[in-house]
């Protein structure tokens, strides 16, 4: 194999992301204009008069969507910036159509940092329960631990976050008061929808780990290993968890980028000030920046997770050919 | 667990250990003494801008418009201005202001405020929300048009539009033409179109509120004197106003908002901004520089934003919230019962000046050229005699709401006497109809009119954002299927679609909900003006305009308040054009042990600075002192 293949890989792959992008701003922009209704339009109250509707709708561009999407993808690339017309932050998603006290940017700056932190806690969390659970049941299948894992792997995949949430809450947070009730700011806040979170993920984890760890506890290299006279632990643990793993890995990328992406669900019911609720009211109130800003987000984020992941493969295992390149 | 696995899972356990360091440093301070959750996000501390009422709540809080309305006895209060003459016409008000009133920057508060507060109001530019409430000011209508009609004139040449001189020449056009005049630094005139009974509950509205000229435009203001107010500065050019610029297609002032900030706004109210953040919590803080320090009855307040209304109630019950405005859990119902039989003391059902209803289209056809058979006031009047309210707010929405049959809720307006509407009167509803035409002519249990055309299939449209509607239109299908005989199809949609179909006219009924907002019965009844931005039912009667504009005119107060009611019950007994179904009900949670100064008043007008806590103990303990 080639051995300056993982650099050209990363090079090729970054050089992609920007054409990516493009190609989804462009089918996504596309589909939001066309939901009905007016952004600028409140749910409730009173009607403003048909002017100001034009009026406003013109100030936001929202009556020409081919200058609304010059304008808003040379604000996104920071072409704009970077040609001197704009002063301010080089990638700029345009003001919040929903609330106009914020913008776009702002919003993601303050909430993109809580879904980061509470993704990557739940992705953490459920790494150490699935992985623990997985291991625990291969070890000795049909076993009462391996039922538990079972078990574990059902609650999580079949009950919706909100049940579990609420349950969680209600339990640990008013009966038992260790943790504030939704909320964030403070420690305490991260753990209960961390676990939420992280339980769908980790049910995967677990079953992922376990039909893994069954094959490769079969596999020619760990009868040497045990026939070598081995710990069992050693057995289990540095030999068969290792490339049992491997399917793990790749599920960790785009599992880190839902995570992080914030869910909806999770987030409504805990409090947590992040960016899940966009993906669904945003929407609902067609916030045209706010749905292309997020949706640009994850989109970059899954791609640079996805490679992330790869370079973790070839490290695990440098046989593995990374994708994106031709041989 | 053994050492390996140890191994494996330190990282995760590190980072977790990590995140929970980092979770710590987004901490925000102690707990306010009072933490209110209420109502979703704050849209705007832009008071010109603002509509909805949490807005409006925080707007009193930060600013202070010229009076101030009590709602325990309905009286106004010298705010911002200490006292008022009004000439024997009423139609010229002069309000003199506090020398001593101080922008929360320690500059004056000054007549100049208010007159330049107002122009924003008055401006298309603004698109506030609230402009046309205060069209009864003199010349304000027209300085609107102009505005407008300079625009598009402007718009229309081929030369770049200059939106600096077209602003300056509406500011002095606005000075010459509108009846708002600064007499001195503290004394102000406002002249009117006519007399207007609610003058002072419109200046106590939060969009009425003053804002302050360099904050809002950005002015430089490094090194500037705080000592004297704005009017005595030059202006500074367009260039260097940070949150101003015009808008180069329309000419059009624009304002960008973010002056309201925490360390930016400057406020003339009893608090100022402490820290806002998206979607998670304001923070208030008492204002240094208030007129009336000892007025103010808690030093911090924070509003938290949590729109999963059960986790609002959890948060309550786990003590880290004083104060639910607006609850809104699936068992709201069942709350309502544990206080209705005395079970809880801190669930609070307190009726709004809101009332919801199912408007009629009224147009002479449907759009399609389709058959209305709501064009006919008989036939209105039979689907409004149908409906059995007891058994809605009874059974069906179970919260016991004020079952009304009028839109202004019946002795929410001092001196207002409302009519008595349509009640349940199945035998009469039936008659209603037959008299209308509907007749079963051939037997086959269908209404048919004298040509033979069948009674069309009614479609009642709700929106499907809560499930209250959808259970009000159930029970209302349910009513009018076995009073009538009529056959009616439930159409449920969501928010956007719904209010798109109001306005395209594409519905037969559908519901509606209204909430007053000045202390008058015209808040409401100018809702059936033929010509009003409100009118979803396409209901014109020439009869009902006149009468609104008589009693517009009528300077006695009490034959114009004979006049409104005259006019709520030919609407409400004779033409119908919807059927209210009760008064909209809010329900709170608080615990009146605690917490006092919450007023249970349907204007909802919530004094922030008037609440405080109070120990539990203290206050039995004085409640059984001799």
């Amino acid at each position: 194999m080639k051995r300056g293949g993982l650099p050209r890989m990363i090079v090729s792959r970054l050089l992609q992301l920007p054409l990516i992008l493009l190609v989804i701003y462009t089918i996504t922009f596309m589909l939001v204009w066309i939901i009905p209704g007016n952004p600028l339009e409140k749910p409730e109250g009173r009607r403003p008069p048909a002017e100001i509707v034009d009026a406003m709708q013109a100030r936001y561009n929202l009556d020409d969507p081919v200058v609304f999407y010059g304008d808003y993808l040379s604000g996104v690339s920071g072409l704009d910036w970077v040609l001197g017309d704009r002063e301010g932050p080089v990638i700029d998603f345009g003001p919040s159509l929903r609330h106009e006290n914020w913008t776009v940017n702002e919003i993601l700056a303050a909430q993109l940092p809580v879904s980061i932190l509470l993704g990557l806690s739940a992705v953490a969390l459920a790494c150490l329960i699935g992985i623990g659970a997985g291991v625990l049941g291969a070890v000795r299948p049909g076993s009462l631990l391996d039922l538990g894992s079972l078990l574990l792997a059902l609650v999580g995949i079949s009950l919706p976050a909100f049940v579990i949430g609420t349950v969680l809450l209600v339990v640990f947070a008013v009966h038992l008061g260790w943790f504030p009730v939704g909320g964030w700011g403070e420690p305490g806040h991260v753990m209960l929808p961390a676990l939420a979170l992280s339980l769908p993920f980790a049910a995967y984890i677990a079953r992922l780990t376990r039909s893994g760890m069954l094959e490769e506890l079969q596999s020619d290299h760990v009868r040497t290993a045990r026939a070598k006279g081995m710990p069992e632990y050693t057995v289990v643990l540095k030999h068969a968890l290792k490339n049992a793993l491997l399917p793990v890995l790749s599920y960790l990328g785009p599992a880190t980028a839902a995570a992080m992406t914030g869910s909806f669900v999770v987030e409504k019911v805990f409090a947590v000030p992040g960016v899940g609720t966009h993906f669904v009211d945003a929407v609902l109130g067609k916030d045209i920046t706010m749905i292309l800003a997020v949706v640009l987000v994850y989109s970059a984020l899954l791609v640079l997770l996805n490679l992330c992941v790869d370079i973790l493969y070839r490290w695990i295992d440098p046989r593995i050919e990374p994708s994106g390149i031709s041989a | 667990m053994d050492g390996a696995m140890l191994r494996l899972l330190l990282p995760a356990l590190l980072f977790l250990t990590t995140m929970l360091v980092v979770a710590r440093c987004d901490d925000h301070g102690d707990r306010s003494d009072l933490v209110i959750v209420g109502g979703g996000e704050v849209f705007t501390l832009d008071p010109q801008r603002m509509s909805y009422l949490r807005d409006m709540r925080m707007g009193g809080a930060l600013y202070e418009g010229l009076v101030r309305l009590d709602l325990d006895n309905g009286d106004f209060n010298p705010a911002a201005a200490w006292k008022w003459d009004v000439s024997s016409d009423e139609l010229t008000w002069v309000f003199y202001l506090r020398p001593e009133s101080r922008w929360s920057d320690g500059s004056p508060v000054t007549a100049h405020d208010f007159a330049w507060s107002w122009l924003r109001l008055l401006a298309p530019d603004t698109a506030a929300d609230y402009s046309n409430l205060f069209f009864m000011i003199k010349g304000s209508r027209d300085f609107w048009d102009w505005r407008q009609t300079q625009l598009e004139e402007a718009s229309g040449g081929n030369e770049g539009i200059d939106g600096p001189a077209l602003w300056t020449e509406a500011e002095d056009h606005f000075r010459k033409s509108v009846g708002i005049d600064v007499l001195d630094d503290y004394t102000l005139r406002l002249q009117l179109e006519h007399p207007v009974p609610w003058l002072l509950d419109l200046l106590a509205f939060a969009p009425a509120s003053p804002v302050h000229r360099p904050t809002v435009e950005g002015w430089p203001m490094e090194g500037v004197s705080t000592d004297v107010g704005w009017h005595r500065l030059d202006p500074p050019p367009w260039s260097s106003r940070r949150f101003v610029d015009f808008n180069a297609k329309t000419g059009r002032l624009q304002q960008d908002h973010r002056w309201a900030r925490p360390g930016r706004l400057v406020g003339n109210g009893p608090y100022i901004l402490d820290a806002w953040r998206y979607k998670r919590d304001m923070r208030l803080k008492r204002s240094p520089t208030w007129r009336d320090p000892d007025g103010v009855q808690n030093n911090t307040i924070t509003t938290l934003t949590i729109e999963d209304p059960n986790t609002a109630v959890l948060a309550y019950e786990s003590g880290s919230v004083d104060w639910i405005h607006g609850v809104n859990v699936d068992y709201r119902a069942d709350l309502v019962e544990l206080a209705r039989s005395g079970k809880r003391d801190d669930v609070h059902i307190i009726p709004a000046f809101a009332t919801d209803f199912f408007s009629f289209n009224c147009r002479p056809e449907l759009p399609g050229g389709d058959l209305n058979p709501f064009a006919d006031a008989l036939v209105r009047r039979a689907f409004a005699r149908s409906v059995d309210r007891s058994v809605i707010v009874d059974n069906v929405t179970r919260l016991h709401e004020p079952a009304i049959a009028t839109l202004v809720p019946p002795g929410s307006i001092p001196g207002y006497v409302s009519p008595a509407g349509l009640q349940h009167d199945p035998d009469q509803a039936r008659a209603d109809l037959s008299e209308a035409g509907w007749i079963d002519r051939d037997g086959d249990g269908m209404l048919e009119s004298l040509d033979g055309t069948p009674f069309p299939v009614i479609s009642l449209l709700y929106t499907t954002n809560t499930p209250r509607y959808k259970r009000i239109a159930l029970a209302l299908r349910e009513q009018w299927e076995r009073v009538l005989g009529v056959e009616v199809e439930l159409v449920g949609r969501d928010t956007k679609f719904y209010k798109n179909d109001l306005r395209e006219g594409d519905f037969m009924i559908a519901r509606g909900a209204w909430y007053g907002d000045f202390g008058d019965p015209t808040t409401f009844l100018e809702l059936f003006r033929s010509t009003d931005g409100n009118n979803d039912r396409g209901f014109v009667d020439e009869r009902v305009d006149r009468a609104l504009d008589a009693a517009a005119m009528e300077g006695d107060p009490r034959v114009r308040m004979s006049m409104l009611s005259e006019l709520e019950r030919y609407l409400f007994e004779e033409q119908v054009p919807m059927i209210p179904i009760c008064q909209i009900v809010d329900v709170h949670m608080y615990d009146p042990g605690s917490i006092e100064g919450i007023t249970h008043h349907p204007r909802q007008v919530q004094s922030l600075w008037n609440i405080r806590r109070t120990d539990r103990q203290e206050v039995m303990a004085r409640g059984t002192a001799p």
